[in-house]
């Protein structure tokens, strides 16, 4: 008797550890649920506040939040290499992209600038669209958006996916990062591709560039204005971190997140702090180094690819045993390469020369 | 533990979101900007938290990033010119 009340209480308290073991892992879920809703929330109404907003300061602050939550949204979705390319174009590149078109739009007086958006003569018709049209619009875009993914969320998954294939062959890629297998070894011709966007990118821009006057965020010191004093510290603390974080995230693409992409972003962001505050000005032409930076990555990486077909067999095959080796060399000209489009994107100019003071 | 570090990040993250109010009415520049500067630390205490709670270490990397790179919009804004209506 006793012992059967002894067996009832044991299984009792058994119970009652699992039944705690589930309610603790409902209270996760529920938080984690909590926490994906508010992100989505948050996302889509910062997303058109950003939009339909009607002050432009107020949208350019906005859109820098945006990619504060982008951010945690990649990495709710396990995705830390998307994380890091937007923490390192959203923090380092874009806000100061868009106070700098800003600047350029109000002035230096605070009222609109040269560049302010040109306003339609009074007797214009308006250049809005009818509220119908609009409506209209919006409806058809909702159905298209609503057919593709009830055909999406229809489809069989397929049973060999590419991602699946690619992690089968993580070992022969000579990185232990799959991200970096794809772009370096896998798929390496869409990513010369993409560097290649950049540069063509980077010569667009060029030919609808201004005179070197009015190029980019201009220079910090004016005859009446002088640089806080905070400046020269700042700089002094944060630029040799910059380029100690541009070489670990190089490093680290090997075999955890990072890269060559998110490496140059970094070095670009550097450059970008340092054109802000007048330490690096625009040149109207590059010079051949810059030139070189520019191109190099394409070339090294092309012929590297060319040489594939005599020593590999292939196009874009690395001879066995040397992986590791050249996907790092590829890796680190690459990073240049990205780097100083990026940069000279920003300062609107051919090339940079270092401040004399 | 795990259990401790979401619901952290749930209530830093509804901070955030509470906190936009002040971007959104202003009434200044500098108090859209400085809550936005805000929020980037924010975001890096919400990343340090899910880095524990979802056993993903890469996500210290990103936070690294954010507090490396805080400084260039700051900077961007104050060469902004002082005078301006912040609209």
């Amino acid at each position: 008797m006793i012992r059967a009340l002894a067996d009832d209480a044991v299984s009792g308290a058994a119970t009652g550890a699992a039944t705690g073991a589930a309610t603790d892992l409902e209270i996760a879920a529920l938080l984690w649920w909590a926490f994906d809703g508010l992100l989505a929330l948050g996302l889509l109404g910062l997303a058109y506040q950003v939009v339909a907003g009607r002050q432009l300061f107020r949208s350019v602050v906005l859109f820098i939040i945006y990619g504060l939550l982008m951010a945690v949204a990649w990495a709710r979705l396990a995705a830390p290499d998307l994380a890091l390319a937007e923490a390192a174009i959203g923090a380092g590149l874009t806000g100061a992209l868009l106070l700098s078109a800003y600047r350029n739009l109000i002035g230096t007086d605070g009222e609109e600038g040269p560049h302010a958006p040109i306003t339609p003569p009074a007797g214009a018709p308006p250049m809005t669209v009818p509220r119908w049209a609009a409506l209209f619009a919006a409806a058809l875009a909702g159905l298209l958006v609503a057919g593709i993914g009830w055909v999406a969320v229809g489809l069989q998954p397929p049973e060999q996916t590419a991602g699946r294939l690619a992690l089968e062959q993580l070992a022969e890629s000579g990185v232990e990062n799959p991200v970096t297998a794809v772009l370096l070894n896998f798929r390496s011709i869409d990513t010369i591709g993409e560097v290649v966007v950049l540069f063509v990118a980077f010569l667009a821009a060029r030919v609808v560039a201004q005179e070197l006057d009015h190029a980019g965020p201009g220079d910090w010191l004016r005859a009446s204005q002088r640089e806080p004093l905070l400046v020269g510290p700042l700089i002094a603390f944060i630029a040799p971190m910059a380029v100690l974080v541009t070489g670990y995230l190089l490093w680290a693409g090997g075999h955890q997140p990072g890269g060559a992409f998110q490496a140059g972003a970094v070095l670009a962001a550097l450059a970008v702090l340092l054109r802000l505050t007048g330490r690096l000005r625009p040149r109207l032409e590059p010079t051949l180094l810059e030139r070189s930076v520019l191109v190099g990555g394409v070339v090294l990486f092309s012929a590297i690819g060319l040489a594939g077909a005599g020593l590999a067999g292939a196009v874009l095959e690395y001879p066995p045993g040397w992986d590791y080796r050249l996907i790092l060399l590829i890796e680190t000209v690459l990073t240049l390469s990205i780097a100083l489009p990026l940069a000279l994107l920003f300062s609107g100019s051919g090339g940079l020369r270092q401040e004399v003071r | 533990m795990t259990l401790l570090y979401t619901g952290l990040a749930v209530f830093l993250l509804l901070n955030l979101l509470v906190g936009l109010m002040r971007v959104y009415f202003g009434p200044t520049a500098a108090d859209r900007m400085l809550a936005a500067l805000l929020f980037g630390t924010t975001t890096v205490a919400v990343l340090l938290l899910l880095a524990e709670a979802m056993a993903l270490s890469a996500l210290r990397d990103v936070a690294l990033l954010f507090t490396l790179l805080a400084a260039v919009v700051a900077l961007a804004f104050t060469r902004l010119p002082r005078r301006f209506k912040g609209r």
